[in-house]
């Protein structure tokens, strides 16, 4: 458990980092693997830029709002 | 020599590496300089950096090496980037060197630990130990870095450890010429300059590894590059006033709480 914490804290360190761009990647990989989303696959470049600066923006948001 | 992949490395050590020279500078200032363990955390990193640059670029099909080597630098791109711009906004403390200084050597002062010609092995595995964590992360960014930037990975990686290389010298240079806190390095912009580039290399390649085609190929990384920046800034003005009004509202707040006591105390 606890080299899994410190290989965690190394590489990011920050759940909403962590689940937002593993999230971001199994949307697009379902997008770019099953036909009924394939009209999505043109704009999955602009998904992904999209979904880093909101990943960017949320976390520090939460650093800004939170109580202490 | 792959000058994106240099360039990169570069800066990310030279950061990682002044923070690292400080630990080292209190062993060799409190105890000796024979006791310094950095040359050998150089070369385990080294060995790192070897065994897994050669084991990515042979084994994983490039596809996969994209897709994962993308996601791990979007990972510590947006790492780094958070921790520079939450600094540059005044949420984080920023980086200081000579306060970690006189912390360590007060902790290794405490220990009872002496100047003496010896080596001590407490020097070794601290010294050891301060490089080995902070290059660890460059070992990583050297590795992913150099397979992403090059079609031929073999040489992005050999030019990112070239550029980290460099960083460690310069650094032990400079400290070995003024043997102090290396505190005038600017530390939150090289951290914002390798975040906004490893953010802007994990999404380009990540995108490639699903399956995106970027407009105009590898142009684009500038377009994202510019995209980052821009928010980046935005965000720091952002945070930078709200940060402004938080402290207006606990200022007002408190002068409320102050008029409210001193109307109940009976005249």
């Amino acid at each position: 458990m606890n080299i899994m914490k410190a290989i965690y804290n190394f590489i990011v360190g920050d759940i909403i980092i962590l689940v937002g761009v593993l999230l971001t990647v199994v949307i697009l990989v379902l997008i770019n693997n099953l036909s009924v989303l394939a009209p999505l696959r043109i704009v999955s470049g602009g998904i992904l830029i999209v979904a880093v600066l909101a990943i960017l923006i949320a976390t520090l948001s939460r650093e800004a709002f939170s109580k202490h | 020599m792959q000058w994106t992949a240099l360039t990169g490395a570069f800066l990310a050590s030279a950061v990682e590496f002044v923070e690292a020279f400080t630990i080292v500078l209190v062993v060799g200032v409190t105890i000796n300089w024979r006791s310094v363990g950095a040359f050998a955390a150089a070369a385990t990193l080294a060995i790192i950096v070897a065994t897994f640059g050669v084991a990515l670029v042979q084994l994983v099909p490039l596809d996969i090496l994209r897709l994962i080597v993308g996601v791990l630098l979007i990972l510590f791109g947006l790492k780094w980037l958070k921790k520079a711009i939450l600094r540059y906004s005044g949420l984080k403390a920023l980086h200081d060197e000579e306060a970690i200084f006189e912390e360590t050597m007060a902790e290794v002062r405490a220990r009872g630990e002496a100047t003496t010609s010896r080596i001590e092995p407490f020097g070794v595995a601290l010294s050891y130990k301060a490089v080995l964590l902070e290059g660890l992360e460059v070992a990583f960014i050297v590795i992913t870095f150099g397979t992403s930037v090059a079609s031929n990975k073999a040489l992005g990686i050999g030019s990112a450890a070239v550029g980290a290389a460099i960083a460690g010298l310069l650094v032990i240079l400079i400290g070995a010429l003024v043997r102090t806190p290396l505190k005038q390095i600017p530390e939150n912009t090289l951290k914002f300059i390798v975040g906004i580039m490893l953010t802007a290399f994990g999404t380009f390649w990540g995108g490639e590894g699903l399956g995106v085609t970027w407009p105009s190929s590898d142009a684009f990384l500038l377009v994202l590059v510019v995209l980052y920046l821009l928010v980046s800034f935005i965000l720091v003005i952002w945070l930078k006033q709200t940060k402004q009004q938080r402290v207006i509202g606990v200022a007002k707040s408190y002068k409320e709480q102050n008029t409210q006591k001193q109307q109940e105390i009976p005249s």
